[in-house]
């Protein structure tokens, strides 16, 4: 379990010390990182959940980790993705010759190691000043890596998220600071035993919550997601969207289902999955609406996130709350990989034809036939067409919603596959023609495309096989979904 | 306007908020300060701040000393900076101050690193004061002899991170758990990580002050000497 935060994070030190070997420490980290990762999984399949308690201590004194089925799924979805992006950085920042980009890459190295580090540590964290720290070791990770593309927009875009995420983590840290005046502990399940409705943990948790919902983009705090995710650079916009705003949203469910579940009134579960229905459509609406790629995947990040906080109202109920529960992880998933092969082919048709306006993809296929294909893929599951994974997410949480009598959620949700599916064909209607190409595009290293590719695939395999995944999630299930807890 | 107003709303909201959890907080904050006393025969040394820090809770302390890297990191990718140029032989004052001050602020870094472990202080207070001393020879114009070698301070600013991760892989390999020290060997470990994070802490600290990565290529030799032996 120590591995998986040291690995990475050793790395990071060392390709800061030693620029040169950036590439192949990431190399050595990531091997590193899928190895523990391994071996955790394994045993809590076999032996079921994992707790460690650091420097021998045990909460509320020290810190606990711990590896249960959720935290075992996320880090997996994490470990593909930056596997992933291990695999397409060093060729993408390849072709861009000359010293700057050379000096981009260098720098890439580290940022990209310590957001890993970061991530596997939030995941692992039952301690919620712990998973402060690592919040703010993502959030400046994140930050910085979108500020590398260099460009005017893109440090704009920086100095926002910047002024967005610190307030967010101030907000957190301040609910922290109640939480531990009132209960005496930081512990996320020792607290589950002294949550009491009162003034003092209904401040905290709607500061946590604010703050948290800040960083993980969820309308109308989402305005500094588009320019960030659409200016960076391909493979840190993969990164971002389907692995950063992901770590609030799971403090968030664990603060919700595992420590505070006692403060979980239907209005507080209601308000938020109304904002995610907002951020449906809005998102959706925004995407169909713009004229360049990027920023079309990025509107359409903002529009998927609301459907992770449909989760909130549907997984709260007791009858059925258990299949929600299994489709929002299952969509968070899906989305993962669909958006981090969106970004990726966006990022191939940015360096193939050198713009990533919608209007001028005509030809696509004829170019990129593998990226496209990959869009094509990715769309589907975005679009919740079946058998994709983003369609078996969303059934299920239709199937909660019907069950439950709360069939506004499945108006939301179908409503809203039906403007992923416009933009998404918007995007290929393009694509697909077939033009007499005027210049001849540069060709592209294939493993930049086939990373994209094999992402988008899962995106759709996974639908065939979500059984494994989320049979996992039963290990170390909240109690007020029906599981044993810790 | 409207927005200024609807800001001014909500951070009314937010102190009326927290001056209702505030004054509703228990009058007597229940704490873990006992048990982190008690347990403080095992941690290896006998302040309790450190034993927090590097012992109960050194998990966050690893990761703190990382986001410390990840800040000079983000710094240097984004520009680089230059140091201040100043001639020491034209400032006699300056100089002669910086003699006696930069050795006593190294002593006293050195100090507070040793004491941590029995009275206040530590790697984070020890290397503020070195980060100030670097600041004052930055300052004097001394950088450019000190900071020629980039692949040095590199390794200076990553020794923290370095030596905390594998003490942590040593001390895991050596008992099983991650920063479990060895019984009876927690205050030698802890002193190791925490001379470590000094160096890192103070060397981040001053070069954080000049705002980018180092000025490329190596000084001049003869350049601007302040004297033969400073």
């Amino acid at each position: 379990m120590a591995v998986l935060v040291l690995g990475p994070l050793g790395g990071a030190a060392g390709a800061f010390a030693f620029p040169k070997g950036g590439r192949r420490l990431a190399g050595v980290a990531a091997v590193t990182a899928v190895l523990a990762l391994l071996v955790l999984a394994r045993e809590v399949v076999t032996n079921g959940v994992q707790l460690h308690r650091v420097g021998g201590w045990s909460a509320p004194l020290g810190i606990d980790l711990r590896g249960d089925g959720l935290a075992v799924l996320m880090l997996a979805i994490t470990a593909l993705i930056a596997g992933a992006v291990t695999l397409y950085a060093p060729p993408y920042f390849l072709p861009q010759a000359g010293a700057e980009s050379r000096d981009r890459e260098r720098w890439f190295w580290p940022l990209f190691l310590f957001l890993w580090s970061a991530l596997n540590a939030l995941f692992l964290s039952r301690d919620i000043f712990n998973l402060y720290v690592t919040l703010e070791l993502l959030g400046f990770a994140a930050v910085t890596l979108v500020a590398l593309a260099g460009k005017r927009e893109a440090l704009t875009a920086t100095m926002r998220y910047l002024l967005v995420s610190l307030p967010a983590s101030l907000f957190y840290l301040m609910g922290v600071a109640l939480v531990y005046g009132q209960c005496a502990t930081v512990d996320l399940s020792l607290l589950a035993a002294k949550a009491e409705r009162g003034p003092v943990l209904w401040v905290a948790l709607a500061l946590m919550t604010g703050g948290l919902v800040a960083k993980a983009a969820l309308f109308p705090l989402h305005f500094w997601l588009p320019p960030a995710h659409a200016s960076a650079p391909a493979p840190v916009s993969a990164l971002l969207s389907a692995l950063v705003v992901k770590g609030p949203y799971y403090i968030l469910l664990r603060l919700w289902f595992e420590a505070f579940p006692a403060l979980m009134t239907p209005a507080v579960a209601q308000g938020l999955g109304a904002l995610g229905a907002v951020a449906i459509v809005w998102g959706s609406i925004h995407a169909l609406m713009q004229a360049r790629l990027k920023l079309l995947v990025a509107y359409s990040t903002v529009a998927q996130l609301g459907y992770l906080f449909l989760l909130f109202p549907l997984a709260a109920v007791r009858e059925g709350g258990w299949l929600a529960w299994n489709g929002g992880l299952l969509f968070l998933a899906a989305h993962a990989c669909a958006k981090t092969a969106l970004f990726l082919t966006a990022g191939n048709i940015l360096q193939a034809a050198g713009h990533d306006r919608i209007k001028g993809l005509d030809g696509m296929t004829q170019v990129l036939p593998v990226s496209a294909f990959a869009f094509g893929l990715a769309g589907l599951s975005l679009a919740g067409l079946p058998p994709s994974s983003g369609f078996a997410g969303k059934w299920l949480l239709l199937s909660a919603s019907l069950a439950q009598g709360q069939w506004w959620w499945a108006a939301v949700i179908l409503g809203g596959s039906l403007l992923a599916a416009a933009y998404v064909m918007r995007v290929l209607s393009h694509a697909f023609t077939q033009v007499a190409l005027a210049t001849k595009p540069r060709p592209l290293p294939a493993v930049q495309e086939w990373t994209a590719l094999v992402l988008a695939a899962l995106a759709v395999g996974l639908g065939l096989a979500a059984q494994g995944p989320l049979a996992l999630l039963r290990l170390g299930a909240p109690v007020v979904l029906g599981g044993a807890g810790p | 306007m409207i927005p200024r107003l609807v800001l001014g709303t909500l951070s009314l909201a937010v102190l009326a908020a927290l001056s209702w959890a505030v004054l509703s907080l228990p009058a007597q904050p229940p704490g873990l300060t006992a048990e982190a006393l008690g347990k403080l025969p095992e941690s290896g040394v006998t302040n309790p701040v450190t034993a927090v820090l590097l012992n109960y809770r050194g998990h966050d302390t690893l990761l703190e000393v990382a986001v410390l890297l990840l800040a000079i990191t983000g710094v240097w990718s984004l520009r680089q900076g230059e140091f201040p140029a100043a001639d020491l032989r034209e400032r006699p004052l300056l100089m002669s101050l910086l003699r006696v001050l930069l050795p006593v602020l190294v002593l006293t870094a050195g100090y507070l690193l040793w004491i941590g472990a029995f009275a206040p202080g530590g790697a984070f207070q020890g290397g503020a004061v070195a980060g100030g001393a670097l600041v004052l020879g930055i300052l004097g114009g001394l950088a450019g002899r000190w900071m020629r070698r980039e692949s040095l301070l590199r390794l200076g600013l990553a020794l923290g991170v370095l030596v905390f991760a594998s003490v942590c892989a040593v001390t895991k390999a050596l008992t099983g758990g991650l920063l479990q020290y060895p019984p009876g060997q927690g205050g030698v470990w802890i002193l190791l990580i925490e001379a470590a994070a000094l160096a890192s802490i103070g060397l981040t600290l001053g070069l954080l002050y000049v705002g980018g990565r180092p000025p490329a290529g190596p000084a001049e030799p003869g350049e601007k000497e302040p004297d033969g032996h400073g």
